[in-house]
């Protein structure tokens, strides 16, 4: 089966579900991005820039003392050693090069913690184009260090009053700037999500990871463990491998305060499937339809929704959705800077914390955990948090 | 097969824009949210419409999460989220206001609050009385998983048509199209403007090329003379932004509300 279909669909989930206004520029794009999907030049271009300023291939790294400490070989993927210190930036020059090949020079973008929208205000620098994010009004408050950032790059960061002021809230007033000026302007979305063919583009430039772990690695893993907040870290290590079906996946979403308090952004793990967004997904909501407010620690996965591609590999049980909490994460965080002198991104830090939850079925196997960022960002949460403990 | 189209009854809307039409008359539709600022004054602010010229009326089902509203709107449905309205809550409320007098209804809404409902939305929605549903993020791509509901049920879906659409998809779209068509007027979100584009005559006329359905235009209007003027070429106009706003300026005065609301709606009427 062909994954997205023709319209975009996964199964049941992903689709398009936006404005007519929208309709024909989401159809352009992906009239455009079909043809120069397998341009070589495209390609070569794109892999050009991924090696000499993002600094690819990262580094697939066997972590010593960790795998001593859970008696298995643990890899970690270290997209925190991408320039930018995540894995948001594999996206972001993508879609940069098709904006500018599309003749668009005008950007937006919505971010939650800050990473997608420093990776966009990056690009944005370096090919020369106009910069707007969308970042809810706590995020930026909680998040000063990244709009700094954004704005030393020379982007414009708009904060989002309405709503929860997080997230979702960034991604509806970017939806709506896009409406209002869909002629100019090209909507850079940073996870696997939003109308067909954002999850497809956003899907191939994050692959990337998977196929360099396939090299890497010189054999296939065991178990590859990844967080979910949208999902394009995860489905970026996982795609190359979902034909090989001998090895499981984990999708680690944010269990925020325990699923059972609602207080959390397990979208799979504790949401029902809905519309938001341009696509049909597994998402947090009310009984009356209305979306609800997502919690986490790490505000990177703070958003009550999931990529489409995900809601449908969850109901296909191909991957494995489950959850960490707050505690658990910053727990793993910890361990991580005290065993390896790695400090992750409190995102990353939930793909790591359920090391401890299946330790015993990893006894002898080889896992690869996607550490998708680095926790400089965090500093200020963790001090936090630790000092309220 | 005379017999068989007997059975279904026409859609008020459809009777609507056929009277209308006799007239020489443009039909005026408003739109407010339902339970803004609250159920009964709400209720109230429809009535009143009616009274002064409504000849459709556009109900907004309020969401989290209106992408496509601007903020005039967007503060509309916060205010009314605060009563926490269920979907059971809107259909009592129409039928309430189906008792007052029986015009056409359209319920506008994003499409999670109908998904999640499934196949009892739309018996719920024609047990209430409601002839025409918008539903601004469902395109006809991805439209037949709830016409397949409300089709049997007669009641139509309304699509809308936008500055960026070209005229391949605009015929494609219109061949799908019944009760009327909405012309969004300009490249943007909800709200009142004080121009608007020169655009928008020749393409209700284009529309009308293609199509015999009526056309409404929508999308902030704001005032009688551009009601005036686009009414000429068009058969219909959708206000909502600029009446919502007087339900904001006015907060602490229920009366006010109302005697404005009247006030500027048996104007605009009086212009179509």
């Amino acid at each position: 089966m062909k994954l997205p279909d023709n319209k975009g669909h996964f199964g049941e989930y992903g689709g398009r579900y936006i404005s007519e206004t929208l309709m024909p520029a989401v159809i352009e794009l992906e009239k455009f991005y079909k043809k120069i999907r397998n341009d070589k030049k495209f390609i070569k271009e794109f892999n050009y820039y991924l090696k000499n300023y993002v600094g690819r291939p990262s580094p697939l790294y066997l972590a010593k003392r960790l795998s001593e400490t859970y008696k298995a070989d643990i890899y970690l993927k270290r997209e925190d050693l991408n320039h930018t210190g995540a894995h948001k930036i594999n996206n972001t020059i993508g879609q940069a090069l098709l904006a500018v090949k599309m003749g668009k020079r005008r950007i937006i973008a919505e971010t939650g913690a800050g990473q997608h929208g420093v990776a966009t205000a990056t690009v944005c620098a370096l090919f020369d184009l106009e910069c707007e994010v969308f970042m809810g009004k706590k995020d930026v408050e909680r998040q000063k260090q990244n709009v700094f950032r954004m704005e030393l790059l020379g982007a414009k960061v708009n904060p989002v009053e309405s709503g929860s002021q997080t997230l979702k809230d960034a991604m509806n007033e970017a939806l709506r700037d896009w409406i209002t000026n869909i002629k100019t302007t090209y909507y850079m979305i940073g996870t696997v999500a939003g109308p067909h063919p954002y999850p497809l583009i956003v899907r191939d430039f994050q692959s990337v990871i998977g196929k360099e772990v396939l090299k890497q690695l010189k054999k296939l893993p065991d178990i590859m463990i990844a967080c979910i907040g949208g999902g394009s870290n995860a489905i970026g290590l996982f795609h190359p491998f979902f034909k090989y079906s001998q090895v499981k996946m984990y999708g680690v979403e944010a269990g925020g305060l325990g699923i059972q308090t609602g207080m959390h952004a397990a979208s799979i793990s504790g949401g029902i499937p809905g519309v938001l967004h341009g696509n049909k997904t597994y998402l947090l909501q009310d009984e009356f339809g209305r979306i609800a407010d997502a919690h986490s620690i790490a505000a990177g996965l703070d958003y009550p929704g999931v990529g489409p591609e995900h809601s449908y590999f969850a109901d296909e049980k191909r991957i494995t959705f489950t959850s960490v909490t707050d505690d658990e994460a910053v727990e793993a965080f910890q361990m991580l800077c005290k065993l390896e002198g790695i400090i992750p991104a409190l995102e990353s830090s939930h793909a790591v914390a359920y090391l401890e939850k299946i330790k015993k079925e990893i006894k002898g196997k080889t896992v690869v955990i996607n550490l998708s960022g680095r926790g400089d960002k965090d500093m200020h949460t963790i001090s936090e948090y630790l000092s309220n403990e | 097969m005379n017999k068989m189209q007997k059975k279904i009854k026409e859609n008020k809307i459809d009777k609507t824009f056929k009277r209308l039409k006799s007239e020489n008359k443009t039909a005026f539709i408003p739109f407010i949210s339902i339970g803004d600022p609250d159920m009964e004054t709400s209720l109230e602010i429809a009535k009143t419409l009616i009274k002064n010229g409504a000849d459709i009326i556009e109900l907004g089902f309020p969401f989290s999460d209106p992408m496509a509203d601007g903020k005039v709107i967007q503060r509309s449905y916060e205010r009314a989220l605060k009563n926490k309205i269920s979907m059971e809550d809107a259909f009592n409320f129409i039928k309430r206001l189906k008792s007052f007098k029986d015009i056409p209804i359209i319920f506008f809404t994003y499409y999670n609050p109908v998904f999640i409902l499934g196949e009892k939305f739309s018996e719920d929605a024609s047990n209430a009385g409601i002839d025409g549903i918008l539903v601004v993020d469902l395109p006809p791509e991805e439209s037949y998983e709830l016409t397949r509901y409300i089709k049997p049920k007669n009641i139509y879906q309304i699509y809308l048509l936008a500055p960026t659409t070209g005229k391949e998809r605009m015929k494609q779209i219109l061949s799908h199209a019944n009760g009327f068509v909405y012309y969004v007027s300009v490249t943007g979100v909800t709200g009142a403007r004080q121009s608007l584009p020169e655009t928008i005559k020749s393409k209700v006329k284009e529309i009308k090329d293609i199509s015999s359905i009526p056309v409404g235009v929508g999308f902030g209007i704001s005032s009688k003379e551009q009601a005036n003027d686009i009414g000429k070429s068009a058969d219909a106009i959708i206000i909502g932004s600029k009446i919502i706003q007087f339900i904001e300026d006015n907060i602490n005065d229920k009366k006010a509300i109302i005697q404005k609301i009247a006030e500027f709606s048996s104007d605009i009427k009086s212009g179509l």
